[in-house]
């Protein structure tokens, strides 16, 4: 079974291969004058009942000739490219390349492209990536599931140059759209020129080394009132550099569960129609654990691309509310990451979760652990499940007997839903949903 | 991309010239042309393009079924609505269903482009076209989820390429269709041409590929020429080669072991109500015997150069053939197909299977057909014929017994198991006799044998059939199975036994081939002319009709009947054959049956044998209608429940100079970027140094043209002539400057 995939990973590598060159290297009318060849090869067979033999002479001529203008192109440029520092999945934005022709002649009819790393999977992971699939398939069914270009990161538009005079800088606009989170290589830039009847086009390679990262893409979350209770800290007051329990008034914020009686401030309360506290600073503090499932076996399944969005959603939201968050996933080994109150700021989450994959190699019970671990410290957990099977129904069990608020958000695959919603039992928490991959934002707002 | 002015027009042009529908050509061209001259547009919606392609794509199946069931392709759809002659669709009958369908795409994919042309859009959605993305689109919707972004194509250039290429299905003669297609090719590469490198540059390339690619097709023909004079016979192999034979039946004479045949229907045979179904269907006999060297190869020849094939006229009304005249009680419909394919013309070909005592057939739809002296009829045509066929007792379709026809015959020397026991061919060993006598050497001990224990006189056929008859039946025994058997006689030196001896002396027993032989020779031993004739026995009742299997598939004598002068048949085969063949049936043969009759009934609709296609395409009319309704009505019923859309809006700064100065510098090759904002674009466009001094004035007039464009209260006539009078002068400094 392996040689035979290794021998289809080969293929794949030829193919994609073949196909970007050529993508890159030819143009529309390129690729219309190709088709009509080949057609024209097919049909030119018979040449007592059709003259297409006459066609496609000539057309393999031009087809050639045009293709020998491409082998060349000399041109003399520096280059520059202005990338933000972050992007996000999903997000169209647009950035700069400065190009300084330092050659004697006035360049015209030029684009340019950009060269990214090689994107293709290692062999594992492309086989990791095909066993998924595989599993999906249905048999019998003409639906089946629209097939992903998983390893694709961005789609960058070729951008056209205007007329580069010698020894001056022209800006070109690009526009990119993110398609995963990670990181983007870029090795650098193409100039690319057309042959003169337009089929071909013939490359100058710039070096120009850079990196983006992507991040999750984000949601906006309705005013969640989060579960849980201030609990002490051990890290004490330095932790605690914000909000707590002490005599130093700091703020006033809206009431939530739990909150001592005293701490309403009545008039606030008398002025806004709802109940409002006081926050004082001290060692006690709201303190939640976000924890990411990673336990899925396609290692580029949307459901869990849609969980570390949800999670990165949250990550954004509870810094902003001001409390610490303990981020809890199992990746190469098991995690946690605390943000908030002046230890990291969401950007610092938001690059982790940038850089989180799926784990292939160890079980369910490593992240169960971490959990429980960390569950005496923590005033509510947020799980974000890839599932509801027997080990996270266990999980969950055992956090509830720890007394542990929680709000569980299970995220299935697209069109999944209705199922995973049906094989919620009786033993599920309070507050638990189910958010299907490509309608989350709607899922959400429904909390 | 949109094509230059007149491209498609002259693309239709040429395409009506080149398939000789220059008069479908050039309306098409006008029409599509008037275009651009025109006012008149349509507010063509998503769903209408989608019910034009419906349409087209309609269209294109009825031509493709039309051509599929008609092998002169739809160049003879002129003929659709009469009865067309068989006959003259003989030289329409090798143009190849594909290159019929491609000639017509021009005009079934015409009313797509058309819309494209008088609509309101410039490009049409891709997902009018593709099933895939529309389906998509449905189901993103309905889902709720976000609809992918529409994305359109011109589809000027696909009908521009699809255009030619329907233009080069035809016969060439010249080399019109090459010019024509460089000087298509040269005006529509004009426009994508790279600006970068010079007009000669250019027009050099086109030109080195141009004489390149017309020294090329040349070769290319010849490199045909040569691949097609390489050895003819191992190409030969990858022909289909099926059905009779009418020169040679090899047959399973000295086969061992088990001959299995098919359960496959064959041939339906529909008996009038008043008539006699016929016992055979005979395709075609045989006169000369050739036992084969060693013990396989053996084999019935037809015999000499005057058993070829004589062409047949069809009556006056093209469908009937009059093979022997004279008085046929019986009448059946048959149905057969024709299972090889003519070298020649490609078109089906294959012997026809007829009754004993053929004169006559009716309705046959054979483009050709011939008929040889031993009563094989040949038919080329569809690959499936529905004929009636006219029979009864009397004169047959064969030549009758000729005692003076002499023919010279080699016996070859016996063969044997060593070398010592062969030799050359000596001059006695060449014999004179009539074919119809022809007894080979080899076989005549065994006959000797078997002969000698009868009184029967030389040449007395009732006595000999008799004779004959009597012996089959008293000592043999149908069977489909044949031992190895020892062919040497046991203690002698004598040769080996042949297939047939060992028939007649030892293992009595054989199929329906050992009989018809043996019979055939044993008649000619004792002076009676007879013949082997293959073909099919008549047995097997399926409701009204008979049906025949592969498996009835028979051989017998044919004697010659000195009295009424015809050849009759003569069958001496045990009649237990028939159960013994049945019993080797397969228990699925109801299932088997169930596929032959949907085979059969999708054949009767491919050969054009069933009204079907008719009433299909007739179907598409009230189909196009409703679609044409749909679109038309629709639009109709929007302008009258919105009167206030049909009314053109005028958007105020329209006619701004400013336009005429983005062209100009549109021209030198600073175009507006289609999310870029005019101010934006400026500023890029003023960095050209040679535009340097402009700047100034150009703002002033992007000011006023702003104004013009957005301010509610417009410009006042001062500054609408401030603006007209910059912008000129403006426009002439820039075509001063040098690109």
């Amino acid at each position: 079974m392996t040689l035979i995939l290794k021998v289809l990973y080969r293929f794949y590598r030829a193919f994609s291969w073949l196909r970007y060159r050529m993508r890159r290297r030819l143009t529309p009318a390129g690729w219309m004058v190709l088709i009509a060849l080949l057609a024209a090869a097919t049909m030119g067979v018979d040449t007592e009942n059709t003259v297409v033999y006459q066609a496609f002479t000539p057309m393999l001529f031009l087809f050639v000739a045009a293709a020998c203008f491409s082998i060349v192109f000399r041109a003399r440029f520096s280059v520059r490219r202005s990338l933000p520092r972050f992007a996000t999945a999903g997000n169209v934005f647009n950035y700069q390349i400065l190009l300084r022709n330092l050659g004697r002649k006035t360049q015209t009819d030029l684009s340019v492209l950009e060269n990214l790393a090689d994107p293709r999977p290692s062999f594992e992971e492309w086989r990791a990536v095909q066993i998924a699939r595989e599993k999906k398939i249905r048999s019998f069914r003409f639906d089946q599931p629209r097939q992903m270009k998983p390893f694709r990161r961005v789609t960058i538009k070729d951008a056209p140059i205007p007329a580069a005079l010698p020894n001056h800088e022209v800006e070109v606009e690009m526009q990119m759209t993110p398609l995963r989170r990670g990181i983007v290589r870029f090795d650098g830039v193409a100039l690319a020129r057309p042959d003169p009847l337009g089929f071909f086009r013939a490359f100058h390679s710039l070096s120009a080394p850079q990196t983006l990262l992507v991040l999750p893409k984000r949601y906006p979350l309705p005013a969640i009132a989060l579960p849980g209770i201030m609990k002490y800290q051990k890290g004490g007051v330095a932790l605690a550099s914000h909000v707590g329990q002490s005599d130093e008034f700091v703020a006033l914020r809206d009431y939530r569960r739990g909150d001592p009686l005293r701490h309403i401030h009545w008039r606030s309360w008398a002025k806004t129609g709802k109940p409002i506290v006081k926050e004082f600073e001290d060692e006690f503090f709201v303190r939640h654990a976000l924890v990411l499932d990673t336990f899925i076996f396609d290692p580029h399944s949307e459901a869990f691309e849609e969980a570390v969005s949800v999670a990165a959603s949250f990550a954004c939201t509870l810094s902003i509310q001001e409390s610490l968050l303990d981020l809890l996933f199992v990746g190469t080994e098991a995690f946690c990451f605390t943000a908030g109150r002046g230890l990291a700021h969401s950007d610092t989450m938001l690059e982790i979760l940038a850089g989180v994959s799926v784990c292939l190699n160890k079980t369910f019970s490593s992240l169960e652990h971490l959990v429980i671990e960390h569950a005496a410290d923590v005033s509510g957990c947020i799980c974000v499940l890839l599932a509801w099977n027997e080990e996270r129904r266990a999980l969950i069990a055992k956090l509830q007997s720890l007394g542990v608020p929680l709000l569980v958000l299970l995220i299935a695959e697209p069109g999944q839903g209705e199922r995973l919603k049906r094989s919620i039992g009786p033993g599920a928490p309070e507050r638990c949903f189910v958010l299907e991959a490509g309608r989350i934002e709607e899922g959400l707002a429904q909390l | 991309m949109r094509t230059p002015r007149f491209l498609l027009g002259a693309a239709l042009l040429f395409w009506g010239w080149q398939t000789d529908f220059l008069a479908a050509g050039a309306l098409m061209a006008v029409i599509l042309e008037g275009a651009r001259w025109t006012k008149l547009r349509w507010e063509f919606s998503d769903d209408d393009f989608s019910r034009i392609w419906t349409i087209c794509t309609l269209l294109f199946l009825g031509v493709a079924v039309y051509a599929f069931t008609d092998n002169g392709g739809p160049a003879r759809f002129g003929n659709f609505f009469h009865n067309a002659s068989y006959a003259a669709q003989t030289s329409a009958a090798t143009t190849r269903t594909a290159s019929a369908m491609l000639r017509w795409l021009p005009m079934v994919l015409f009313f797509f482009v058309l819309a494209q042309a008088y609509s309101t859009r410039e490009e049409i959605p891709l997902s009018t076209i593709s099933l895939i993305l529309r389906r998509r689109w449905k189901k993103a919707a309905k889902s709720g989820k976000p609809v992918p972004a529409q994305r359109g194509m011109n589809v000027s250039y696909p009908y521009f390429a699809i255009c030619l290429f329907a233009a080069s299905v035809h016969p060439g003669k010249n080399n019109s269709f090459f010019w024509g297609f460089c000087a298509l090719l040269c005006w529509a590469l004009w426009t994508q041409r790279t600006r970068r490198f010079s007009v000669l540059l250019w027009a050099g390339v086109l030109v080195a590929a141009f004489t390149s690619g017309y020294l090329g097709q040349h070769a290319f023909g010849q490199l045909q020429s040569y691949i097609q004079t390489l050895d003819p016979q191992w190409f030969e192999r990858f022909a289909r080669r099926s059905g009779t034979d009418p020169e040679q039946s090899r047959t399973f004479i000295g086969r061992i072991g088990r001959i299995k045949l098919s359960g496959r229907i064959a041939i339906r045979v529909l008996p009038a109500p008043d008539s006699i179904p016929p016992q055979y269907l005979r395709e075609a006999s045989y006169r000369i015997y050739q036992d084969g060297r060693g013990y396989r190869g053996n084999s019935w020849r037809a015999g000499t150069a005057r058993d070829a094939f004589q062409s047949l006229q069809p009556e006056t009304n093209n469908a009937a053939y009059i093979l022997v005249p004279k008085t046929n009680l019986g009448r059946a419909n048959i149905t057969c197909y024709l299972e090889s394919f003519s070298r020649d013309s490609g078109v089906p070909v294959g012997l026809l299977p007829l009754p004993s005592g053929s004169g006559r057939l009716e309705n046959l739809p054979a483009f050709v057909l011939r008929m040889n002296t031993l009563g094989a009829v040949l038919a080329e045509g569809p690959g499936l014929v529905s004929f009636n066929a006219a029979y009864g007792p009397g004169a047959t379709m064969d030549a009758p017994f000729d005692p003076d026809e002499m023919t010279s015959f080699t016996n070859r020397p016996s063969f044997g198991w060593n070398r010592n026991q062969r030799r050359e061919t000596r001059p006695d060993d060449v014999v004179t006799v009539n074919p119809d006598l022809y007894i080979p050497e080899r076989e005549q001990a065994a006959l000797t044998e078997v002969v000698s224990q009868w009184n029967v006189p030389f040449g007395n056929r009732p006595l000999a059939m008799r004779a004959i008859a009597n012996f089959f039946e008293s000592n043999f025994t149908y069977s489909t199975w044949q031992e190895m058997p020892r062919m040497r006689r046991r203690g002698t030196n004598q040769s080996p036994q042949t297939p047939i001896g060992l028939f007649l002396t030892r293992t009595h027993h054989g199929h329906c081939e050992y009989f018809a032989t043996a019979t055939v020779l044993l008649l000619r031993k004792l002076g009676v002319p007879a013949r082997y004739a293959v073909g099919y026995s008549v047995h097997e009742k399926s409701g009204q009709e008979y049906v025949v299997r592969l498996r009835d598939a028979h051989s017998w004598a044919l004697v010659w009947n000195e009295r009424s002068k015809a050849w009759q048949d003569f069958d001496t085969t045990p009649a237990t054959w028939i159960d013994l063949e049945a019993m080797n049936a397969s228990p699925f043969q109801k299932l088997s049956d169930l596929w032959s009759w949907f085979g059969f009934q999708f054949a009767k609709f491919r050969w054009g044998q069933s009204n079907l296609r008719q009433y299909m395409i007739i179907g598409l009319v009230p189909v196009f209608g409703l679609l044409a309704y749909q679109i038309f009505a629709r639009q109709k019923r929007h302008r009258k429940n919105h009167p206030g859309a049909a009314a053109k809006l005028t958007w105020p700064g329209l006619d701004s100079e400013f336009y005429l100065i983005e062209q100009k510098l549109m021209e030198r090759g600073l175009a507006r970027g289609p999310n870029e904002t005019v101010s934006a674009w400026l500023k890029r466009a003023l960095a050209d140094p040679e535009l340097g001094t402009t700047a100034e004035p150009l703002h002033d007039i992007l000011r006023l043209h702003y104004r013009y464009r957005f301010d509610p209260e417009g410009l006042t006539e001062t500054d609408r002539a401030k603006l007209r009078h910059a912008a000129e002068a403006c426009l002439k400094e820039i075509k001063a400057r040098p690109v």
